[in-house]
């Protein structure tokens, strides 16, 4: 059993009182306290603005795992829409009958942290066919 | 007016080398480097029901400006899970003590952030949630 922190450090001075958040947890196994044993690192660069599988459920052998994906990008115009559901590569990405649910814009350098049901793939869509990197991990 | 979110991911034996990442993002309106400028700040909700509720939701005027999203369950007992939820896709379970930081695209009105105490039972207790969430768009309302 392996033993993996995920700690996040949240600080806003957005309201008059400033707001500061400290949170560490360890990442299990889904409904225990055995350690994910299972990691996945990678970096992509994306040479087109299709909208592409980044983590396929079939990378991953349980119903459980957790996400980070960076946009290491200096360039805060350059981002990625991540979503979850089907890729439509080259087709119409954003016609109403999109096959998959975006869940936000990662733009350079943001990163994003959360659970994954290994139920759909995880895609992005680059918005910019230069070259675009993009780095992430998978736990389970 | 800076809001900084800092990830560190650490482990010393998921793999033969030690695994040390940390990140930091400040979260800035779409596409610039202006700092976000409002927050519902943090809030906490005990949650007790199996099916979906709203814990934010989507305004269309926030379409493809940004927004951050960040959640916890507070539940100490490991078992104890949340579901979370956009537009009827689920994104993942949130186990006693984890956490997600998600950009939001808000990409319609259907686009809320829902959330269920899936394996809730009157034994259970309640589970505790906290959230908050940075955004730029001018009028946000939520209702958890």
């Amino acid at each position: 059993m392996a033993t993996t922190n995920a700690k996040i450090t949240l600080s806003s001075d957005i309201t008059d009182d400033s707001l500061s958040v400290n949170n560490e947890s360890l990442l299990y196994t889904a409904g225990t306290t055995t350690g994910a044993n299972t990691m996945t690192s990678v970096t992509k660069v994306l040479a087109s603005t299709n909208h592409v599988d980044l983590i396929t459920t079939g990378s991953v052998s349980t119903t459980h795992g957790y996400v980070y994906i960076n946009n290491p990008d200096t360039d805060s115009t350059r981002y990625f829409r991540v979503s979850i559901g089907n890729a439509v590569g080259s087709g119409t990405y954003d016609d109403g009958t999109l096959p998959t649910e975006e869940i936000g814009i990662l733009y350079g350098g943001d990163w994003m942290f959360m659970p994954w049901d290994v139920d759909d793939d995880i895609c992005v869509k680059p918005s910019d066919g230069n070259d675009m990197t993009v780095e992430y991990m998978v736990f389970s | 007016m800076a809001t900084t979110a800092t990830i560190t991911l650490e482990s010393l034996d998921i793999a033969g080398d030690p695994v040390n990442v940390s990140k930091t993002t400040t979260c800035t309106k779409a596409g610039t480097t202006t700092d976000l400028d409002q927050t519902t700040g943090l809030n906490r909700v005990h949650l007790r029901s199996t099916t979906n509720k709203v814990l934010l939701a989507a305004n269309a005027e926030g379409n493809d400006l940004s927004a951050k999203v960040y959640i916890i369950n507070k539940a100490t007992d490991p078992t104890l899970y949340c579901t979370i939820t956009i537009n009827a896709q689920t994104v993942g379970k949130l186990y006693a003590g984890d956490w997600m930081f998600i950009p939001w695209s808000q990409t319609d009105t259907s686009a809320s952030i829902e959330i269920a105490a899936t394996n809730w039972t009157a034994s259970t207790g309640d589970i505790p949630v906290e959230y908050a969430l940075f955004h730029e768009d001018t009028d946000f309302l939520t209702n958890a």
